[in-house]
């Protein structure tokens, strides 16, 4: 059993110096600051202490100490606590080494803090470009304090995207930008031999709204629960929730007790109408029209109780820092308890119907294979992990709200394939309204708001993860001092799973390409947040761009 | 087994019936909590500025035109109906009405502007000054910054036309100071 | 004089046709909890892309061939068929070895079609068009067969409606539950709408067709789809001849709309298979359909 001590004492007694200093913020965060020189070997000692991989994060500190900083995160999950590896790089070389041959879920951080900070990783095995335009000119990187946030370099007309090689013998098929089975635009190049995936290739990050640069540089604290929302069409309470948190947590803010139970129950109807949803996407993906109007017919009841409490049917915009904006009167209390026994018989229907119904087994049993250790090795999050018998869930593992006052369990199956992700979708919802119903039973009387103070402390690190319906979402907050964050990274809950997915697709047919791709309940929006401005993605988009502008500019006159 | 199943499914979904609306034909009311296009009270608006300072989407402008006159623009077009402003307002100007059918050729339409008469300081007469140095500045949040509006006019022009000019111009764009 | 019902035969199907999907849809529709689109959409749908623009994307006359090819075959078939009860003029010439024939220029058109349009997912959706072909065609063919072993011609009349003249055998029980479950196959809907499946390969063999050649290819389907039904009447259930031409004509086409019913229930509860799991569905199929011919050889 570890505790934040014994790490700290196994790694000081392991490292010595390069283990600069070590710091715990709260009771349940490490902060290790160590040489980055050395960064290969600890990382490697932390992952064999069982801790799991999250997220990294860099940024710029260039204008106080001239280095640029990098942080890895780590959960340990059963232990109840999350590490923060911190290390520094000169800025004209900032030369570390890579940890992904280890923790092969850090690649993506990695490449991105190469294209947005200008990092060098050694030994990185794919060192390609991720998050910036294929267009993108050298040498700028968005992510440093001295790119103006409205920066728009001149577009190129004759680059583009190397996707891998082809494995021999096999043909590529293109999936996307714009595919029926992706909803949102990003490309897959799938290698196949006859109906058999080989192998693939995955080029995102093409609809970058620049969020985080924006809120850095732009907006005010208690605006960005705002943004957040809109960083994800289905789960926008959970980023401000996260956010808010993650600000709290770093400032020591204590938000009242009745904010904290009306945050679980918006979290929770959102988990519910997320899973809903998703289950509506993964029958229409198997072609199966009927289970997607079903289910969303039965999400509508929850859509519309939404709109009544919050003024939307979605982006809430219920939470920001210091509480929430809107109380839970007790006409929407009876409301939601009526709403909650109506979804709780909808649910067993669709439950049974599903279960009962061998052709949809035939589609999603064994399809979408990822073994239980490969599913630890790439820290895979949330009903994907669930489905292969990792038993993780920040609801539980790192509680927030009111999580830890609430009783319920964690359905986990472990058939590994897509359908396990079916029946752990299905059997959270049931949770979802068990904790629903323990909330508005416990729920004290008081206030909602906390006054926020003028100014809040400056330079303070905090990691937040807060179980998202997808898996689990991570926001690092290091807050500033113009009211605003210094360095706001958010890890949405697809930017692991979607790493894991090409060992997913491996070795299984075409057609099921698209429920394997649907049952990380991807959200490409989500995990393409960062970076800056606008993305083109090729010559013949762009020319489209400027006839449409130019259309545009006529209309407008 | 799978007939059976199949028997079931299709006596299932008879139960609920046809849920589709009618809607563009029948409107569909929303609840009074809704958060529609926001109003403004000419009336009740003390031109404090409080809610530009709190729009996330930065959709409001506030303007001096002279020592008495102030203007408030509202562009709807970008506005995300959060309903901050009217939870900020201090004198419940702004209250959000439950209109949301506010697609438009016309961004116009959508476009409210507000000309308030303010009152000169009967002791200095100097409170209100003219732009970038009038009291909203002193009194708005930290951070705050409320030249966006304006600046999508520089981002346009380097997104048509890129030379390493207006790169240089872009990267020194700027903005209004605050005081 | 019989050539008139050749044509009227033509002029039934081809205004029937969309009627027919389009009250497919509003079945869909309502399984689904949805209002669903008027029954004339279809009409709407053909009308629209016959005034739109063709846009040829593979510049060869296969491309354009393709969509009247599979038009005209299925006009074909449908101008021989002995709809009603009535031998026609283009009957008395034909055998079911044409309408096997011609059905399978329809596909072979979709097929050629799509293999010239060169495009990847047309090309997936032509190679499951094509597995699809040769795993449901036996059936078919066994169907017909099944009548000519009984009457031992392959003149389509008599063929077509033996059951009104020898009455139900086993060989014919088991031929029809092997047609119903071959129905959906044969409609290209759920759950083997495989070659088009919207999901993966997006329309498959359509992909690159649009206006007027889009539209000949979505009639195409629509008669198809109502050519099986009318199959499935005409070989199992062909009761209710009256003698009048014109009650027939209403008879046989409520009967087929019961077909349609069947097919848009089983559409809208299932989903779709993948290509390998359908290709032992079939094998199963052709396997009882040569047994059932079997047997009907053996008097049974």
């Amino acid at each position: 059993m570890n505790t934040i001590e014994s790490v700290t004492q196994t790694l000081k007694s392991k490292f010595g110096d390069a283990v600069k200093a070590t710091e715990t913020p709260t009771g349940n965060r490490l902060v290790v600051d160590i040489d980055g020189a050395k960064v290969k070997d600890v990382s490697k000692e932390i992952m064999s202490l069982g801790a799991r991989y999250m997220v990294s994060i860099g940024y710029d500190n260039i204008s106080r100490d001239n280095t640029l900083g990098l942080i890895h995160t780590y959960a340990f999950d059963k232990e109840q606590f999350a590490l923060m590896l911190r290390m520094s790089a000169p800025a004209d070389n900032p030369v570390l080494d890579s940890i992904t041959p280890d923790t092969p879920n850090a690649g993506w951080s990695e490449r991105e803090y190469q294209d947005l900070l200008g990092f060098k990783f050694q030994g990185h095995p794919k060192p390609k470009k991720l998050v910036t335009a294929d267009d993108w000119p050298d040498g700028i990187y968005p992510l440093r304090k001295d790119v103006p946030h409205n920066l728009v370099p001149p577009a190129a007309e004759d680059v583009a995207y190397q996707l891998d090689e082809a494995p021999p013998g096999t043909t590529t098929i293109p999936i996307g930008p714009f595919h029926s089975s992706l909803h949102e635009p990003n490309h897959w190049a799938l290698y196949v031999d006859g109906e058999t995936i080989k192998g693939c290739d995955y080029r995102g990050f093409m609809t970058h709204r620049g969020i985080e640069k924006l809120c850095q540089t732009q907006l005010s604290y208690n605006e960005i629960p705002f943004v957040a929302e809109r960083i994800c069409g289905i789960c926008g309470s959970v980023h401000a929730c996260c956010y808010a948190q993650a600000v709290e947590a770093a400032t020591g803010l204590v938000i009242p007790k009745r904010a904290e139970f009306i945050r679980t129950i918006m979290l929770e109807i959102e988990r519910l109408h997320s899973h809903l949803l998703w289950l509506g996407v993964a029958g229409h993906l198997i072609g199966f029209d009927t289970v997607f109007m079903q289910a969303w017919r039965v999400r509508e009841q929850i859509m519309w109780f939404c709109e009544k409490l919050t003024g939307n049917r979605k982006t809430y915009g219920m939470i920001i820092i210091g509480g929430v904006r809107r109380d839970i009167t007790p006409e929407i209390r009876s409301e939601l308890e009526t709403i909650c026994k109506n979804l709780e018989k909808e649910i067993t229907t669709i439950h049974k119907a599903v279960a009962g119904d061998t052709a949809i087994h035939k589609r999603t049993k064994g399809v979408g294979y990822i073994s239980k250790e490969d599913t630890i090795k790439w820290s895979l999050v949330g009903p994907v992990a669930r489905a292969r018998g990792v038993d993780i869930d920040a609801r539980k593992d790192h509680p927030y709200a009111s999580y830890g006052e609430v009783k319920f369990d964690v359905p986990v199956v472990d058939s590994c394939d897509v359908w396990a992700t079916v029946l752990v979708r299905i059997l959270e919802m049931y949770e979802a309204i068990k904790i629903i119903r323990q909330c508005l039973q416990k729920m004290p009387e008081g206030p909602i708001l906390l006054e926020v103070p003028e100014a809040l402390p400056a330079f303070k690190h905090m990691v937040m993860m807060v179980e998202a319906p997808r898996g689990e979402a991570t926001h690092y907050v290091i807050t500033g001092e113009e009211n605003r964050p210094e360095r706001w990274r958010v890890r949405a809950p697809t930017y692991p799973n979607l790493q894991g997915v090409p060992s997913m697709l491996m070795d299984n047919q075409f057609a099921d390409f698209p429920i394997i791709l649907g049952s990380i309940d991807p959200c490409f929006s989500c995990t393409d947040r960062v970076a800056v401005v606008d993305v083109r993605t090729g010559r013949k988009s762009l020319v489209g761009k400027r006839e449409l502008e130019e259309l545009s500019r006529k209309y407008k006159k | 087994m799978w007939l059976t199943s199949k028997i079931k499914q299709v006596l299932l979904v008879l139960k609920p019936g046809v849920v589709t609306l009618k809607y563009p034909f029948v409107p569909r009311p929303v609840p009074d909590t809704f958060r529609g296009a926001p109003y403004w009270d000419h009336t009740k608006c003390v031109g404090c500025g409080g809610c530009a300072n709190h729009c996330p989407a930065r959709t409001i402008m506030v303007r001096d035109i002279c020592q008495e006159i102030r203007v408030m623009m509202y562009d709807g077009s970008r506005c995300t109906y959060c309903g901050r402003c009217a939870d900020v307002c201090p004198e419940n100007a702004i209250t959000m009405t439950n209109k949301y059918e506010l697609a438009t050729d016309d961004k116009y339409d959508i476009t409210e502007t507000m000309e308030l008469f303010m009152l000169t300081c009967q002791r200095c007469g100097r409170c209100y000054e003219m732009e970038t140095k009038n009291a909203i500045d002193r009194m708005d949040l930290r951070g705050y910054r409320y030249d966006n509006i304006e600046a999508r006019t520089v981002i346009r022009k380097t997104t048509d036309q890129f030379e390493p000019k207006v790169f240089q111009e872009t990267a020194q764009f700027k903005r209004p100071e605050k005081l | 004089m019989d050539i008139v019902y050749s044509f009227i035969n033509v002029l039934v199907f081809i205004l029937c046709a969309p009627l027919y999907d389009g009250i497919m849809r509003k079945i869909t529709a309502r399984v689904q909890s949805r209002q669903g689109p008027p029954v004339v959409q279809p009409y709407y749908d053909i009308l629209k892309l016959l005034g739109k623009n063709t846009v040829n994307s593979a510049d060869n006359w296969s491309f354009k061939l393709a969509p009247v090819a599979a038009f005209a075959s299925i006009i074909a078939v449908v101008f021989l068929v002995p709809f009603a009860f009535k031998q026609n003029f283009a009957s008395r010439y034909a055998d079911i070895i044409t309408v096997v024939y011609l059905l399978t220029l329809g596909g072979v058109s979709v097929l050629l079609g799509a293999l010239s349009s060169k495009n990847t997912f047309a090309m997936i959706g032509a190679s499951r068009e094509m597995v699809t072909m040769i795993m449901v065609e036996p059936v078919l063919a066994m169907t017909l067969i099944l009548g000519a072993v009984k009457f031992k011609s392959l003149a389509l009349q008599s063929t077509m409606y033996s059951v009104t003249s020898f009455g139900y055998s086993a060989s014919i029980i088991a031929m029809m539950v092997v047609y119903l479950l071959a129905l959906q196959a044969f409609v290209g809907k759920q759950p083997f709408d495989i070659s088009e499946a919207e999901i993966e390969i997006l329309e498959g063999p359509f992909i690159e067709y649009s206006g007027p050649n889009l539209a000949l290819f979505k009639f195409y389907m629509m008669m198809k789809q109502m050519f099986y039904a009318f199959l499935f009447i005409a070989v199992f259930i062909p009761f209710a001849e009256t003698g009048y031409y014109i009650v027939d004509i209403v008879i046989q086409l409520a009967e087929m709309l019961g077909v349609f019913i069947l097919i848009a229930l089983i559409g809208s509860t299932n989903p779709r298979l993948r290509i390998d799991q359908a290709v032992k569905y079939y094998a199963v199929l052709i396997f009882i359909s040569i047994c059932a011919v079997g047997l009907s050889v053996k008097g049974f």
